[in-house]
């Protein structure tokens, strides 16, 4: 027989996997728009951002309670403080995507075709899908894979914001400047978000691999 | 496979899904093994126990316990009712002398001196390894008598009988002792004007104080407790609490608690004793509550246990 306790950890879990899968659904969405230049699309991921806040405080409060009432120890607790943690990450993802559904309106002008804004957002976004999935799972070896990870999404984006640059250094006079200028801030700025992104999907990765095997090696 | 890796191995199967959340399959089988003892630290030992068994006739209370407490800290035995931590205990000043059926191998040593050697004085080892138990039970003396009593009496088995025939002389010194030991058990604000009034007139947390006091008034160097606060409120609960550690200081306390929070919340290290009366795990406290080594104590600690 399960206890209420035991439950309420099983479910604390699945809301947090729930809020993740939810943050990476709007990631993805928040890439579309921005792709596709789809404002009713950019529209919805920024209306979402409160469903997102509101799993966050209910997430948070659960947590709160199982501390302040239950009094988790040993691998109980280390899950209460990990999704205590991992919850605020996965609320800034869902801020993130809402800065890039943002731009998807400024997007209009094609320029900078050397960027792959998508390539490097899909890359992202399935390094947060992989630290839901390893903190669902309890799986080690993906934490580490996400760790991993980050440093190509790094170099991805340092390749990105210097392509940019080369760019705006060779562009010609005739091009109206203030444009130029705003479609290489819009583009730098998107890029990291996606690098930040990266980076909180490493802290999902790193507070599981606390929670499964009392290791902060990531944490470091 | 000794039957109790047997039945480990069994119940660590019923509890896949816990134990997965906590470690990966290749480390299960590790986290089953029987115990997990090995505990190194820094300050010097008081107390070293080496294979300790306990018959209660023929039942064997404490299985082939060994470990070294370190002084100047809180040491918590933890385990479920029966496990043999109070026997553990009372091992520690031989108090299992007192029951008959009781009869103890292996090795106590304090301070590098075997307690359970030929000719060893029982009223000097429990005066330096002191005892504080689940119910107050203060002399039905007044507050001052409860303290002065132990030095009283140590006193004239060193002074001899003569002294204590012709009176006492040193009242003065009587005095220090006694406020000192009550400000010691922080209760001397409580009954410094109501010295000579009836102990039992205190309220039940004031009374646990007292004993504490009592015990410290004969200058031990080991303070057992058991249960010292299982039949106070959350108040006097939280005023023992605070006073162990500060006792920590100056002595090695050992406690028995059932209440794993406050284990947590006083002590240094923890020891947890589980069914059969073995050791199973003894660590630094922050460890054991936090990632313990041993599947059966983590079970335990968080109440899936049997």
């Amino acid at each position: 027989m399960t206890r209420p306790y035991e439950e309420r950890l099983d479910a604390l879990r699945g809301d947090v996997v729930s809020m993740g899968d939810l943050v990476v659904e709007r990631l993805r969405d928040a890439l579309t728009a921005l792709e596709d230049k789809d404002d009713e699309l950019a529209r919805r991921v920024a209306e979402g951002d409160d469903e997102i806040n509101s799993l966050y405080l209910k997430t948070e409060r659960e947590c709160t309670d199982l501390i302040a009432l239950q009094q988790p120890v040993a691998s109980d607790l280390r899950l209460v403080v990990a999704s205590f943690k991992i919850i605020t990450d996965l609320e800034r993802i869902g801020d993130l995507a809402v800065n890039l559904a943002d731009r998807a309106a400024d997007a209009r002008q094609p320029r900078f075709s050397e960027v792959d804004v998508q390539e490097i957002g899909a890359f992202a976004a399935s390094m947060v899908e992989d630290a839901v999935a390893a903190y669902e799972e309890g799986d080690v070896a993906t934490c580490r894979g996400v760790a991993e990870s980050d440093d190509v999404l790094d170099t991805r984006c340092e390749g990105a914001n210097r392509r940019v640059v080369r760019e705006l250094m060779g562009a010609t006079a005739d091009e109206p400047t203030s444009e130029l200028v705003r479609d290489a801030s819009n583009l730098l700025l998107t890029v990291r978000d996606l690098e930040r992104v990266g980076d909180h999907a490493v802290n999902v990765a790193a507070r599981t691999l606390y929670m499964v095997e009392n290791d902060d090696e990531l944490l470091r | 496979m000794s039957d109790t890796e047997t039945e480990t191995a069994e119940k660590s199967s019923e509890k896949e899904s816990a134990a997965e959340t906590v470690t990966t399959a290749g480390e299960t089988d590790e986290r089953t093994r029987d115990s997990w003892t090995e505990y190194s630290f820094s300050g010097e030992t008081s107390v070293s126990v080496e294979d300790l068994d306990v018959y209660y006739g023929d039942e064997k209370a404490i299985d082939s316990v060994s470990m070294d407490i370190p002084e100047e800290s809180v040491t918590a035995l933890i385990g479920p009712s029966g496990c043999g931590k109070s026997t553990f205990l009372r091992c520690l000043n031989r108090m299992n002398d007192r029951i008959k059926s009781a009869r103890v191998d292996g090795s106590v040593q304090f301070d590098g001196e075997e307690i359970y050697a030929d000719g060893v004085n029982l009223v000097e080892l429990r005066k330096r390894v002191g005892m504080v138990f689940q119910k107050p039970n203060p002399f039905p003396k007044t507050i001052r008598e409860n303290i002065a009593y132990g030095p009283r009496k140590h006193g004239d088995i060193n002074r001899g009988l003569v002294p204590r025939l012709l009176g006492r002389d040193d009242k003065k010194k009587e005095d220090e002792i006694v406020e000192r030991s009550l400000k010691r058990a922080a209760l001397w604000d409580e009954v410094k004007d109501r010295l000579d009034e009836n102990a039992l007139g205190l309220s039940g947390g004031q009374q646990q104080r007292l004993c504490i006091a009592r015990c410290l008034a004969v200058d031990p160097d080991v303070i057992l407790m058991d249960e010292p606060a299982s039949a106070l409120d959350p108040i006097a609960t939280s005023k023992i609490e605070d006073l162990i550690e500060e006792l920590a200081e100056d002595y090695t306390v050992i406690v028995v608690t059932h209440n794993m929070q406050q284990a947590a919340r006083i002590s240094d290290q923890t020891a947890v004793f589980l069914t059969g009366g073995k050791l199973i795990e003894y660590g630094e406290t922050d460890k054991i509550f936090e990632n313990p080594e041993s599947q059966r104590v983590e079970d335990y600690i968080t109440g899936k246990f049997g």
